[in-house]
């Protein structure tokens, strides 16, 4: 298995490897040589396809997501979890189907375009060459 | 890969109209099968990209809502420039939705970068047959004399709402000089304004390759 590196990039590979992550067997079963996605990339709820095998990379950056759905009566909008490993795409036009947020301070949240479950992912406006899906929260098919 | 796979173009699709027409919902069912009313995004969805395949043709769509602005002020400019087609909006069930088609006509010509974008005409809500204030022949007579597609729906039923985006992508793919295909595998350079900004990112221009 190759190194993570976590400002992988599709297509690129700059070829340094520092912050190396350690990647679970769940990951790794998912990702071809490539490190690209070795499935169809779909909404866990309606099964709407947001990536095609092979469109996008493994990256693992941290970044905290709200919750998707409410899991106790007493959690707050804001609360959520820290996610580390996600589906990096380089142009939004990759997405087979995806919607995006208003803008949040400088964050666009991800959702599913179909029933608009999430936030699956995240991008920043200011950098419109990244847009990160979490492997956590979609489903591979 | 598929000959059925190739990518035609992306286009720009805007939807608007006056407020509670039923625009987000519109967009929410273009395709959603599992509709649940008890899961509403809490920041609203700004737009969304969705792959339709039409004639053995996938198209992707860059589909923008005016996610409430139109309560406040009239959209930006920049909201309707590079759109290649619009959907426009009324509910049958209130007159006023419908009297002020005109204006937002008028708005669309006036911020348009495009002379010869596709329009079709919606009427909302078509499930509240009891609670009709507009009939369908005004709606037929107002699309017609504007040049539009037209087609009644209910974002509740999901009537006619498929119907509807794919009718108005058809009617753009047929259009000449509304959309361009250069290169090989499927890249598109869509014609129309370049400068930065998030809006024109997508609609603008967006090569695929």
């Amino acid at each position: 298995m190759e190194p993570s590196n976590p400002e992988d990039h599709v297509g690129s590979s700059t070829g340094e490897n520092s912050n190396q992550m350690p990647i679970s067997d769940d990951v790794k079963a998912l990702l071809t040589d490539a490190r690209t996605n070795n499935k169809s990339v779909c909404c866990e709820r309606c099964d709407s396809v947001v990536l095609k095998a092979g469109d996008a990379s493994l990256s693992q950056v941290e970044f905290f997501l709200p919750h998707m759905k409410k899991k106790t009566e007493n959690q707050r909008p804001g609360d959520g979890e820290t996610l580390r490993e996600f589906w990096l795409v380089g142009d939004m036009c990759t997405f087979e189907n995806v919607g995006f947020s208003n803008t949040v301070e400088t964050t666009k949240y991800l959702t599913c375009a179909d029933c608009e479950v999430g936030p699956i992912g995240w991008c920043d406006v200011r950098d419109r060459t990244k847009f990160y899906v979490a492997v956590d929260r979609v489903s591979h098919k | 890969m598929m000959e059925e796979d190739a990518l035609l173009t992306t286009l720009k699709i805007l939807i608007i109209g006056e407020s509670s027409v039923g625009k987000s919902s519109l967009l929410l069912r273009f395709t959603d099968e599992t509709f649940d009313p008890d899961l509403q995004p809490t920041i609203g969805v700004d737009f969304k990209v969705k792959t339709i395949t039409i004639d053995n043709n996938r198209c992707k769509l860059a589909i923008w809502d005016t996610a409430g602005f139109e309560r406040f002020r009239t959209l930006t400019p920049s909201y309707y420039r590079g759109a290649q087609g619009v959907i426009l909006v009324y509910d049958i069930s209130s007159r006023q939705s419908f009297e002020r088609l005109g204006t937002w006509l008028a708005e669309l010509d006036m911020f348009s970068s495009r002379a010869n974008v596709v329009k079709m005409l919606v009427g909302n809500k078509n499930d509240r047959e009891r609670e009709r204030e507009v009939e369908r022949a005004a709606g037929v007579a107002f699309a017609r004399k504007h040049s539009m597609l037209f087609i009644e729906a209910s974002a509740k039923t999901r009537d006619g709402v498929q119907c509807a985006f794919e009718e108005l992508v058809e009617k753009i793919v047929q259009t000449p000089g509304l959309w361009e295909a250069t290169g090989e595998r499927g890249v598109v350079v869509l014609g129309g304004a370049t400068e930065p900004g998030w809006i024109q990112y997508c609609g603008g221009y967006c090569e695929l390759i």
